[in-house]
C-alpha cells in the first residue's frame, strides 16, 4: 500500500522517542529529523517538510511545557494532527449536483461513473480529448464495458464543442452526473491550459477534481498549483495507489489544491477504486492502535 | 548557511566532520530538484569519501572543493559507460538482413507509446522504414491509439487487436518485417506496475521469446522516488525470470516529460544511478518532433543550482 512504508517509518520513530528514557531537545530534534526524512523519501514536498518540521517546533516547545505535562503524548498528538493538515482540506464538498459535470481523467471517470452508478445515480461520461491518439476509443470501450453512456466524436476537434454538446444532450435525457474527461496537461503547456479554462466557463461544473498520479515527485506541488489558480480545483484524486509508489506527492498536491483527497485508485479495472476518509487512513497508516483519542472532532 | 564558508582550520587535511554542512546542504538541494533521497544520501556518501584526508589546496574554500567534486561525480555518473549508437546498429541489422527491433516497457502513462511513435518519426527522418507493432493488449484504446500515430505517420502496424498474447503479437510482428524487409520494428507494450508478478512474466516472456535488439525503459521525468524501485524491480524481474542463459536486462532509459518539471531534473540522475543504463532520449513534447538527446552538462547545472 501506498504511504505505508510512510506509516511505518514514522510509528518507528515515535516508538524510539516513547522508549526513551527522557524527553529533551536532543530526542525530539532526532524524531523531527526521522519524520522529516521519511516524508521526503515518500515524495512530499521539501518546502511542505519544511514547515512541518518548524509547526511541530513551535507546538511542542519543551521548556514552556509545564513539569507533569505528559510530553510523549504532546508529541505524538502533534505529529498526528500535522500528518492529517497535510492531508485534509476541509469538507470534502464532493457530492455531485444534477445535470453538471466534474472533470477528470479517463480511467478514473469511468471508476468514478460506475461508483456512483451501482449507488443508484445516473452517470454519463463525455469525452473532450481531443488532442491524444485513441482517446475517444479509449473512454469509448471503457465507457461500454461499464454500460455508460457516452458521447465524442470522431471528427470535432474542439473539446469545447464537445464537451457543450455533450453536456446537453446528457441533461436533456436527465443523467443526474456528468462526467466531462479532459485531455492531460501541464503548466508548461500554456496552449492546452487555456483550453482547459475555456472547457470550464463553457460547462460551469459544479465539480472540478484534479486526478493525479501516485508516483509524481517534487514537481507535484507546482503543477497542482497551476491547475488551481486556472480552474477552480474542488477535490483531488489519487491514482495508481496500488503501486509501489510513496504518495507523498499527493500529500504535497493536497497542500496546494487546499482541495480534499475524495477517491483513490488502486488498479487498472473499474472496480478497483476506493472512499477516501483523511483520519482514520492516518490512523491506519501509523498503525499505533487507538489514536481516536488524538482526534480533535 | 554560514558554517558552510568556513575554511578549514589547522594543517588543512579535511575530515570528515568538516564536510559535514556543506554535504548536507548540497543532499537537500539534490532532494529539491527530485533525486530520490537515498541516491541523494549514496552519492553525497561517495563524495565525502573521496574528499576525506585529501590536503585542501591554500585559499580554497571547503564549500567550494565539495561542490567541484560533487559536479565531477555528477557528470561521471549521468555520462554513459557504454554507448549504443541505435542508427549504426539498425545499419548493422540491415546488412544481415534482419530487422532491429526495440521494445519499450515502463509503468502505466508513462509515455510509453506517445513516445514510441516519436522514435519512429525520428528512423522515418533517417530514411529508415518503421513498423509499429500494437502489443499493448490490454488496454482500453491501445491499439486505436497505435493506428492513429502509424496512419499519421504513414507507417506500417502490426496489430492483433485486444486479448492476444503480445508475446506472440511481436514474433509474427517480427517474422512480417523480416518479409518485408523493414528496417526496424518498434514494439509497445502495456503499462505495468513493476510490483504485479502476472504481468511482468507477460514481459519477461514476450522479451524472452523475441530477444529485442533493444530493451527501452520509459520513465517520465515527474516521478519521484518511486524511480529507484521501478528501475530495480523491473530489471531484477526479468532477470529472475529469464529462461535463457543470456539474459536481457534494460538497454537504456527514454525519459518523458522532461519539459513539464522546470528544474526538478533530478529522476534523469536516480534513474541512470540505479540501473546503470544510459538516457538516449528525452521526451519533451507531446509532439513528434519533442524528443531530444540528453545534456549531460546542462542537467548537472541545474541540479547543483
Ligand atoms: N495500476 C494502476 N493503473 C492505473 C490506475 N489508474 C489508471 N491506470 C493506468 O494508467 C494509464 C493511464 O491512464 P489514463 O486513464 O489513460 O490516464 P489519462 O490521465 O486519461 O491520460 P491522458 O489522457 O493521456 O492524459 C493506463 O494504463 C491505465 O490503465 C490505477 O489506479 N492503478
Ligand atoms: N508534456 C509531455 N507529455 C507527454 C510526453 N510524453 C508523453 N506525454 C503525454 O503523456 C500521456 C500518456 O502517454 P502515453 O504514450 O499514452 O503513455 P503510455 O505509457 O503508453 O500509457 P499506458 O500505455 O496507458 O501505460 C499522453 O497524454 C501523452 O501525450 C512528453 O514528453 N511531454
Ligand atoms: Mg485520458
Ligand atoms: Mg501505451
Amino acid at each position: 500500500m501506498v504511504l505505508a512504508e510512510l506509516g511505518g517509518s514514522i510509528s518507528r520513530a515515535l516508538q524510539r522517542m516513547n522508549n526513551a528514557p527522557t524527553i529533551d531537545e536532543k530526542v525530539l530534534g532526532e524524531l523531527i529529523n526521522e519524520i522529516a526524512r521519511a516524508l521526503l523519501q515518500a515524495d512530499v514536498d521539501f518546502k511542505v517538510v519544511a514547515d512541518m518540521r518548524s509547526n511541530i517546533k513551535k507546538i511542542v516547545n519543551l521548556d514552556d511545557l509545564a513539569a507533569g505535562h505528559n510530553k510523549r503524548k504532546i508529541i505524538q498528538q502533534a505529529v498526528f494532527n500535522e500528518l492529517c493538515k497535510m492531508l485534509d482540506a476541509g469538507k470534502p464538498s464532493y457530492t455531485p449536483k444534477k445535470g453538471k459535470p466534474s472533470s477528470g481523467k479517463t480511467t478514473t471517470c469511468t471508476k468514478y461513473a460506475h461508483y456512483y452508478q451501482k449507488k443508484g445515480w445516473k452517470p454519463a461520461l463525455v469525452c473532450a480529448d481531443t488532442f491524444r491518439a485513441g482517446a475517444f476509443d479509449q473512454l469509448k470501450q471503457n465507457a461500454t464495458k461499464a454500460k455508460i453512456p457516452f458521447y465524442g466524436s470522431y471528427m470535432e476537434s474542439d473539446p469545447v464543442k464537445i464537451a457543450l454538446e455533450g453536456v446537453e444532450r446528457f441533461k436533456e435525457e436527465n443523467c443526474d452526473l456528468i462526467i466531462v474527461d479532459t485531455s492531460g496537461r501541464h503548466k508548461q503547456e500554456a496552449a492546452l491550459f487555456e483550453e482547459m479554462r475555456q472547457v470550464y466557463e463553457a460547462t460551469k461544473p459544479d465539480l472540478v477534481i484534479f486526478v493525479m498520479d501516485s508516483s509524481i515527485g517534487q514537481a507535484a506541488f507546482n503543477q497542482a498549483q497551476a491547475f488551481k489558480q486556472s480552474v477552480s480545483v474542488g477535490a483531488v484524486i489519487v491514482t495508481k495507489m496500488d503501486g509501489h509508489a510513496k504518495g507523498g506527492g499527493a500529500l504535497s498536491a493536497v497542500a496546494a489544491t487546499k482541495s480534499p483527497i475524495i477517491f483513490i485508485g488502486t488498479g487498472e479495472h473499474m472496480d478497483e477504486f476506493e472512499v477516501f476518509d483523511v483520519k482514520p487512513f492516518v490512523s491506519r497508516l501509523l498503525g499505533m492502535g487507538d489514536w481516536s483519542g488524538f482526534m480533535d472532532k | 548557511f554560514s558554517s558552510m564558508f568556513q575554511s578549514i582550520a589547522g594543517n588543512g587535511v579535511i575530515e570528515k566532520s568538516d564536510l559535514g554542512p556543506a554535504l548536507k546542504a548540497l543532499k537537500d538541494r539534490l532532494m529539491t530538484k527530485n533525486v530520490a533521497e537515498e541516491i541523494a544520501e549514496k552519492i553525497c556518501e561517495s563524495v565525502s569519501a573521496s574528499l576525506e584526508g585529501k590536503r585542501l589546496g591554500s585559499f580554497t574554500r571547503i564549500s567550494s572543493t565539495v561542490q567541484t567534486a560533487m559536479e565531477e561525480a555528477l557528470t561521471r555518473i549521468l555520462t554513459p559507460r557504454r554507448s549504443i549508437d541505435i542508427l549504426r546498429d539498425v545499419h548493422a541489422a540491415r546488412e544481415q538482413g534482419k530487422p532491429y527491433v526495440i521494445v519499450f516497457v515502463g509503468v502505466n502513462g508513462v509515455g510509453k507509446s506517445t513516445n514510441l511513435a516519436k522514435v519512429a518519426y525520428w528512423l522515418l527522418q533517417h530514411n529508415l522504414s518503421v513498423q509499429l507493432t500494437a502489443c499493448d493488449t490490454f488496454r482500453s484504446g491501445a491499439v486505436e491509439q497505435l493506428r492513429t500515430h502509424a496512419r499519421r505517420l504513414q507507417i506500417d502496424i502490426f496489430e492483433k487487436g485486444y486479448e492476444k498474447d503480445p508475446a506472440m503479437v511481436a514474433k509474427e510482428s517480427i517474422q512480417k518485417a523480416h518479409r518485408d524487409h523493414t528496417d526496424v520494428v518498434l514494439v509497445d507494450t502495456a503499462g505495468r506496475m513493476q510490483d504485479k508478478d502476472d504481468l511482468m512474466r507477460e514481459l519477461s516472456k514476450l522479451i524472452n521469446l523475441n530477444t529485442p535488439d533493444l530493451v527501452l525503459f520509459v520513465g517520465e521525468a515527474l516521478v519521484g522516488n518511486d524511480a529507484v524501485d521501478q528501475l530495480t524491480k523491473f530489471n531484477q524481474k526479468l532477470a529472475d525470470l529469464s529462461n535463457s542463459s543470456n539474459t536481457r536486462l534494460i538497454d537504456g532509459i527514454l525519459l518523458t516529460k522532461f519539459d513539464t518539471i522546470d528544474d526538478k531534473v533530478g529522476a534523469a540522475l536516480s534513474m541512470v544511478y540505479i540501473s546503470g543504463a544510459p538516457i538516449m532520449f528525452v521526451g519533451c513534447g507531446q509532439s513528434y518532433t519533442d524528443l531530444k538527446k540528453l545534456n549531460v552538462k546542462s542537467i548537472v547545472k541545474t541540479l547543483l543550482k
